[in-house]
């Protein structure tokens, strides 16, 4: 994919984006972030040409601060707070600046991503001591729950400020889990890296290899082989197949239709079993490289085939009894709604902006293995709560098993992985962008003048959608959560990194 | 609601019988040491390891090397470079231990060597499987994830009607304070360690601790990171490793009811060093 590199003096760069970001505007933010604390990158990308643009703002190094964006633009909120965790840069007016991965356990002048060195004069404004936002007023109680959750799922704090039942304010902590994934991607040897994307989200771990990938290849400048590009695709169609199964059967676990989740997790196995037959892992860990991928047999692609037929059938029947259970849809129904002005406005991805008639998926925009030539319509729906979140799902589970076929049938014969050149070369930068099953994930690279990787930066889909839960659970009902929750199902390692 | 019951009549029993098979062909699993001797100066197990699980040491001018089970991701490179055979993929589900020395395979055959290994290995020794007699009838589990959720995916899935562990007597519950055991995945980075000794602090005596996965017993590919994400090991005396990245269901069950003091259900296959010939 085409990346234009500009400079941008940080003056203009808010007139730009003002400009840029608006309602009716073909692009979109793609990520916010500095290569090692001396200035700002942002990228753009247009969804609509395939390109994306890559603006460069030098930094005074004195004042190490630069006028917060979030006031104009909502959808930088999280960007400019992770922007501080990492390199110390202050956004001057973010009307909610605190902390976001990093919590009390750093020093406080630990910022682990930040090269050069802070200004003599700096004064770290913020402490690390975490302040959650306070609902005042008669009646209203806060109810905080996690790190540790009941069920079997990642660490995340929820604090609800409640009045009776309903909910008033849902502030979301993570960082729990923040492992410093992009600091260890540029101390690993290049070759290496691709076991440590896959690590940043593992239920995400085909999609990451596979940006990680176009990241690497984009630098190098090469293309691989048509049937790696075919291969690469299915494989990135078994996991979404796998998660929305999982995904739509977690739906009725929280409704309590334990058939239909007892029924998805079986059938979720066989997805698995697919996954399994491509890449020996169920995880499809290990599958895809920069240069290509494993070698695939031809015996294992056509039982891929027949077992993509025969889960088609065995689907059917559960969803059409979830489909058509009243009971279900009316626990779905006007239940977690969200706007879709609010979610173009923080910038949402993937199902929970598709459910709201945001007509956005990355695989027919950017290039990605055999995208998007090969790429399926979009599923969306208008009604922006958890019934059409489900149903984009189940939507998204017929496209992809088509999908899978069709790529089946094309995949030529050749070879799966080509040799690529030792060293990197210098100070170039690469990007690559796959819809992973919960929305558009990036990972931009840049290397340093000796061909190393200096700054590894990825934007999980979970990212920008974790706000998506605080806006649509407002003025619900405390018990309408954990539902809403597992509708939008995110990541929390992959926010977290 | 009548629907779905039927439905779910007609798909009848779909519990596999069979306790912890081996892996289907072509399923990568762990490595494991066959016996064909190591060619010396070889080191390309070591060039393609992405956690330096491996390393090469001479005994008497011939190669030997160490695979330290505990740091292994299963990436199945060392597999695919090894030039003579001498580490083969396992094709068996059965690999939870109880001691984190018995993680690190050797060609090696000399005391002297696995002394070392003993005493390189680790700290807390569990105090405890004379404790698993307790379990042996049934075990409530309160799962602590710290990572990036393949390790409670797959968690989830042994729960599924397939695997369905409830039928050896395991109950995932919902507060450590009626929980046996502690399932602990993911690497236990700087964020998680003080919510994970509260736990464990609020779980009544007898108990367990369990680490799933390689991110729990060593870090795997985030060891030595500025976030601490380095495993267990200095954090909570553990009881039983289950190394695996992320660990199929059966080998978490297995896991389990080594915990349990349940093995026999599927003992581990015997030795590592007398195994399989490969012929390549």
């Amino acid at each position: 994919m085409k990346l234009e590199r500009l400079e941008m003096p940080l003056d203009e760069l808010h007139d730009k984006l003002a400009r840029t970001l608006t309602k009716n505007s073909n692009k979109r933010l793609g990520l916010f972030t500095s290569i090692d604390g001396g200035q700002l990158v942002t990228l753009l990308l247009d969804p609509k040409d395939g390109t994306a643009e890559l603006l460069i703002s030098p930094l005074e190094l004195e004042r190490n601060k630069y006028r917060s964006l979030t006031p104009h633009l909502a959808q930088f909120h999280w960007f400019e707070r992770a922007l501080f965790d990492f390199f110390g840069i202050v956004p001057d007016g973010h009307p909610r600046f605190k902390h976001l991965l990093l919590h009390e356990e750093y020093e406080a002048d630990f910022f682990p991503l930040r090269k050069i060195a802070l200004p003599e004069n700096f004064e770290n404004v913020l402490p690390r001591r975490y302040e959650f936002l306070e609902v005042k007023g008669e009646g209203v109680y806060e109810l905080p729950v996690g790190p540790i959750h009941a069920g079997v799922i990642e660490p995340g704090h929820f604090r609800f400020s409640c009045f009776g039942e309903t909910i008033v304010n849902l502030e979301i902590r993570l960082g729990w889990v923040h492992r410093g994934v992009e600091k260890r991607l540029t101390e690993v040897p290049w070759q290496k890296a691709h076991f440590v994307a896959e690590a940043a989200a593992s239920d995400t771990a085909c999609a990451n290899a596979f940006a990680h990938a176009i990241a690497i290849e984009s630098i190098l400048g090469v293309t691989v082989s048509e049937r790696a590009q075919y291969l690469r695709s299915i494989a990135l169609e078994l996991e979404r197949l796998a998660m929305h199964i999982i995904d739509v059967g977690g739906i009725g676990t929280d409704i309590g239709l334990l058939g239909i989740s007892s029924a998805m997790g079986r059938l979720r196995g066989k997805a698995l079993g697919l996954a399994d037959l491509i890449s020996g892992s169920r995880f499809l860990r290990g599958f895809i490289s920069p240069g290509g991928v494993r070698p695939v047999s031809e015996r294992n692609l056509s039982e891929i085939k027949a077992g993509v037929i025969s889960l088609r059938k065995d689907l059917a029947p559960v969803i059409q009894i979830l489909s058509e259970n009243q009971m279900a849809t009316e626990r779905m129904k006007d239940i977690g709604k969200l706007s879709r002005s609010l979610a173009h406005e923080f910038g949402m991805v993937g199902i929970l902006a598709r459910a709201c008639g945001i007509e956005y998926d990355s695989r027919l925009s950017f290039k990605q293995g055999k995208f998007p030539e090969l790429a399926p319509s979009i599923v969306t729906e208008l009604g922006g709560d958890i019934l059409a979140r489900t149903r984009v799902r189940i939507g998204e589970i017929a496209t992809t098993l088509d999908t899978i076929e069709k790529l089946v049938d094309g995949c030529p014969h050749g070879e799966e992985k080509m040799v690529l050149p030792e060293k990197l070369p210098a100070n170039a930068t690469g990007l690559g962008i796959v819809e992973a099953f919960r929305g558009e994930l990036i990972h931009l690279i840049f290397t340093d003048e000796a061909g190393n990787i200096s700054r590894y930066s990825i934007k999980d889909p979970s990212f920008q959608n974790w706000t998506a839960i605080s806006i649509a659970i407002r003025e619900n009902l405390i018990a309408d959560f954990p539902l809403c929750n597992k509708s939008m199902a995110l990541s929390y390692s992959g926010n977290d990194l | 609601m009548l629907k779905l019951i039927s439905y779910l009549l007609q798909q009848g029993i779909a519990t596999n019988k069979n306790i912890c098979p081996d892996l289907a062909d072509g399923v990568r699993g762990l490595p494991m040491i066959t016996d064909v001797p190591c060619s010396t100066g070889c080191t390309a197990c070591v060039d393609v390891c992405p956690t330096d699980a491996i390393s090469v040491f001479k005994i008497e001018e011939s190669g030997h090397i160490k695979l330290d089970l505990g740091l292994c991701i299963s990436c199945g490179y060392c597999v695919d470079a090894c030039p003579t055979g001498t580490i083969a993929n396992n094709p068996s589900t059965r690999v939870a231990v109880s001691r984190r020395e018995d993680l690190v395979l050797t060609t090696s055959s000399q005391p002297s060597e696995n002394q070392k290994l003993a005493a390189s290995a680790l700290v807390a020794a569990p105090d405890s499987l004379e404790k698993a007699h307790w379990f042996k009838r049934s075990v409530a589990a309160r799962v602590v994830s710290t990572g990036c959720s393949a390790c409670d995916m797959e968690l989830g899935a042994a729960g599924n009607p397939i695997f369905d562990m409830e039928r050896f007597g395991v109950h995932i519950v919902a507060s450590p304070r009626f929980a046996d055991a502690l399932i602990v995945t993911g690497p236990i980075s700087k964020g998680m360690q003080e919510a994970l000794k509260s736990c464990y602090g609020a779980m009544a005596s007898p108990r367990i601790v369990i680490a799933l996965g390689t991110c729990a017993i060593s870090g795997g590919v985030h060891r030595g990171g500025y976030a601490s994400a380095n495993g267990i090991e200095d954090l909570l005396p553990v009881n039983v490793y289950i190394p695996g990245c992320p660990p199929h269901p059966w080998s978490i069950i297995h896991g389990i009811l080594v915990a349990m003091g349940k093995e026999r259900l599927a003992p581990r296959p015997v030795a590592r060093l007398d195994t399989v010939r490969i012929e390549k």
